[in-house]
């Protein structure tokens, strides 16, 4: 079971490096849907001996939220915008993606000097986290655009998902559903957000933003 | 508690309260209110200055939650004396100096100010509970800000403003710590003798900061110049007479309150040294009136800190008697520089209403048109040099007679009394030729400037201000027994080992002596006086000699007349020099300019706090607004919580 889990989590890990590496805006949140979608699908793959109907309903929201709601929500935010497709780099594409595969690297380091449960060590499921962490934060630091960011700032949470799926079996699942409700409701009101920016800066380049500090 | 001294304490304090309310709307009002107030203050503390029981005064009510705790001692009515003195005149002096007419928009609120000052001053003297003597130390600081910047339109005074305020928070923040530390260690706000916590001692050294940076010793006076020169004038008198003075009740309270670390009276001493030299040396370098005298409050402050610092030193050896000489020398002298340097600042706040400017070079040949000025900045000026027969001489030769038994004594002392005697002999030398340089200058020869050939004498208000300062100076010259009483009750309190000294013999017999002398020098006088009248006077032009066109500008100027001193001092003082000097043999132009800067400040605080700016600068640039570089800065700091708690710190 946990050599199909790896895969699933070593394709999202992949698709860290996609969002890094991608140039357009729709691949990029293409990027994060699926990413969605397989983080969706992992508590089933977990939990696949003893399947609980409150595990289905976290994996069907998680898919529905992650890989659907969200995504369409900020397609349809780039589309009211009328933003270019462009993504704008702050750092370059291929630092991004040395950065991302270094930080990979040292995820899997890092990953291997923490004390984990003895169940825990043959998983990815860590440095995947802490992957996806660390994308999270380059698309965070690396990109202008609002739009990258919140993409940025869905993997990063994306990899505090995988982390919390360390603990599946004592966390309760609400707290889980809970933080899904409130990604979601951050990326709506990003989203209006984000409108109102272009308004009033006819521009979404988040550097235009610091006119407004102090 | 004795009910005599309460009563004349709440009526100053209601009286002053009252005048607070009438600043603004009614200045006669005020003026009668304020005066009240201050009788009844000097009321209160003469009565417990001249035997009667402290007054101490504890209530329930609760201020900053603190319960309100009053004391009147001998060494707090002592300085409350000075302050009343002052302030009263000042108040006079300041109704006709800063008047609406003149000063439509700021007379008002100076009024307001100036209350609230008096108010917080007494409240300082009185309080006894940390919390409470630090908030009204805090209210008179305030004020005396707002004061000094009256005339804010002028970038002069603005800048002088906020160096006060700069360094008075510095003090501020020592004081802060002091209290706070005290309050900590013996577990309440609440004041009093605590010698028995011997682990209190370091604190000194926190106080002598605070409170020296407010009385302006040496090297912490660099707020005092620009600041007693642009307030105006009644302003600086009350600054340099009665708050400077603050700064040594602080030094002198809490000296004998608490108990003192090894080698305070030394490092005291020659800080004291230090100051009187370097100020008198600094004032001889300046072409501002008023700046000038400012210098001089930091050489006066000096002798004062001489004698507190040889009391010190004579507690720490046993308290032989000539630690109670030099206390007695330099509370006299808080009293007699409080009085003269007042006097003077009230001299030179007539001749700059007169003529407009404060600087020397635009003035001379004053003493004809305003003689009472002149007259009476003459004594201030023979006064403060320490000449007999004035009350000038008489504090600093308590000091010196401290000194000189010090010295006579052979203990471990010796050496330092016999130099900051020498040191002490210097001083009143510079101070005579500093003030030689300023009557000369400024009322003798001829008018340098068309406004000082217009001047014109100050009004009764004025005039009576200065000679009210004026008679208590030649009061305490000519009869010194009459206020020794006071000055022991003070020394009582600050150390009570000390109890019951007797009148030095030699204070009466210098007491007959200055009697005498000015009966000598009034004869004198007066014989020459009849001798001009009776044999006709002739006015001629000063310098009349074989000039075809002699014009003022041929007159000794302030910067000529010191300039061989400044020479001297040129190593601290670092002046500026501007010339161009004559070279061929009919030179069409030459000119000269000397300025003493604050050397200390330009020096050393300065490029100080251009440092910290610098680095402070570069910090900033790392708040510019930009959310990426935050979030990079997030991420360098778990980074490097993650590595050291990799790398084997504790988690």
């Amino acid at each position: 079971m946990s050599g199909i889990l790896n895969l699933v989590i070593g394709l999202a890990m992949g698709l860290n490096l996609i969002a890094l590496g991608s140039s357009r805006l729709p691949t990029l949140i293409r990027a994060v849907s699926v990413q969605g979608v397989l983080l969706g699908v992992m508590p089933v793959l977990m939990e696949s001996e003893r399947l609980d109907w409150r595990v289905l309903l976290v994996a069907l929201a998680t898919i529905a939220g992650k890989g659907l709601l969200i995504p369409s929500l900020l397609r349809r935010a780039m589309r009211a915008a009328n933003i270019e497709r462009e993504v704008e780099p702050f750092i370059g594409f291929v630092p991004s993606l040395l950065l991302g595969a270094v930080g990979t690297i040292a995820a899997v380091a890092l990953a291997r000097a923490l004390p984990l449960l003895p169940e825990h060590v043959g998983m990815l499921l860590v440095p995947g986290s802490l992957a996806s962490l660390l994308t999270g934060f380059i698309l965070l630091i690396g990109r202008v655009k609002a739009i990258s960011q919140v993409c940025g700032y869905l993997i990063l949470e994306n990899g505090i998902f995988l982390f919390g799926l360390l603990l599946i079996h004592s966390t309760p699942l609400l707290v889980e559903s809970g933080i899904l409700l409130d990604v979601t409701v951050g990326v709506f009101i990003i989203g209006i957000i984000v409108d109102r920016i272009q308004r009033a800066f006819d521009s979404l380049d988040t550097r235009k933003l610091t006119a407004l500090h102090e | 508690m004795s009910l005599l001294s309460a009563l004349p304490l709440l009526v100053a304090a209601v009286a002053m309260s009252t005048s607070l309310l009438l600043g603004r709307t009614a200045p006669r009002g005020w003026l009668v209110a304020t005066l009240v107030g201050v009788a009844a203050a000097l009321l209160a503390a003469a009565i417990v200055l001249m035997g009667g029981a402290d007054w101490e005064w504890r209530s329930s009510f609760l201020l900053g939650g603190e319960p309100l705790h009053l004391r009147l001692d001998s060494l707090s009515a002592f300085f409350l004396v000075l302050l009343g003195v002052v302030g009263g005149a000042g108040s006079v002096y300041a109704r006709e100096y800063w008047s609406d007419t003149a000063h439509p928009r700021s007379a008002r609120t100076g009024r307001f100010w100036w209350s609230l000052m008096l108010f917080s001053l007494g409240f300082v003297l009185l309080a006894s509970n940390g919390l409470h003597f630090l908030i009204a130390w805090e209210l008179f600081t305030l004020s005396a800000y707002f004061l000094i910047t009256l005339n804010r339109q002028c970038s002069a005074v603005q800048a002088a403003g906020w160096l006060y305020i700069g360094a008075s928070h510095a003090a501020t923040l020592a004081l802060f710590a002091f209290f706070t530390l005290l309050a900590v260690h013996v577990g309440s706000w609440d004041l009093g003798p605590m010698q028995e916590h011997t682990e209190l001692a370091p604190l000194f050294w926190l106080g002598l900061f605070g409170f020296g940076l407010k009385a302006g010793l040496f090297p912490l006076h660099i707020w005092l110049p620009s600041a007693h020169a642009n307030a105006p004038s009644h302003v600086s008198a009350m600054l340099s007479g009665v708050t400077l003075k603050l700064g040594i009740y602080g030094l002198m309270r809490f000296s004998g309150w608490l108990p003192l670390p090894d080698g305070a009276g030394w490092v005291v001493a020659v800080l004291g040294v230090t100051s009187a030299v370097l100020g008198v040396a600094f004032a001889l370098g300046q072409h501002d009136l008023k700046r000038l005298l400012a210098y001089h409050s930091v050489e006066n402050i000096g002798i004062i800190l001489i004698g507190l610092g040889f009391a010190l030193v004579a507690v720490q050896q046993g308290n032989p008697v000539w630690g109670r000489l030099a206390l007695a020398g330099a509370l006299l002298h808080v009293w007699n520089h409080g009085l003269f340097k007042a006097l003077l600042f009230f001299g030179a706040g007539s001749v700059l209403h007169a003529t407009g400017t404060r600087m020397m070079s635009q003035l001379g040949g004053l003493w004809r048109a305003m003689p009472w000025t002149a007259g009476l900045f003459a004594l201030g000026a023979v006064a403060i040099s320490g000449l007999p027969p004035l009350n000038g001489f008489v504090s600093e030769w308590l000091v010196y007679l401290g000194l000189f038994d010090a010295t006579l004594a052979h203990g471990p002392a010796a050496w330092l009394a016999i130099s900051s005697a020498i040191f002490l002999g210097i001083t009143g030398a510079l101070a005579l030729a500093c003030f030689a340089k300023v009557c000369g200058v400024v009322f003798l020869g001829a008018p340098r400037s068309p406004a000082a050939a217009h001047a014109h004498e100050s009004g009764p208000q004025m005039r009576s201000a200065m000679l009210v300062l004026g008679v208590a100076c030649v009061a305490i010259g000519l009869a010194p027994v009459i206020f020794w009483p006071a000055v022991v009750r003070a020394m009582d309190v600050w150390n009570p080992v000390w109890v019951g000294a007797e009148t030095p013999v030699a204070l009466s017999a210098l007491g007959l002596f200055h009697v005498a002398l000015a009966l000598v020098a009034l004869t004198l006088a007066g014989w020459l006086w009849r001798r001009v009248q009776r044999s006709g006077l002739i006015r001629a032009v000063t310098w009349d000699c074989a000039y075809a066109l002699p014009t003022a500008r041929m007159q000794y100027t302030a910067g000529s007349f010191a300039g061989i001193i400044t020479e001297w001092f040129a190593w601290i003082l670092r002046p500026e020099r501007y010339q161009q000097l004559p070279e061929t043999c009919f030179p069409a132009t030459a000119h000269h300019a000397e300025h003493t800067p604050e050397t200390v400040l330009e020096k050393i605080v300065k490029p100080a706090a251009a440092l910290v700016m610098r680095v402070s600068a570069w910090a900033r640039s790392l708040q510019h607004g930009r959310l990426q570089a935050y979030l990079l800065y997030l991420l360098i700091g778990v980074a490097a919580l993650a590595l050291f708690v990799l790398l084997g710190g504790s988690p």
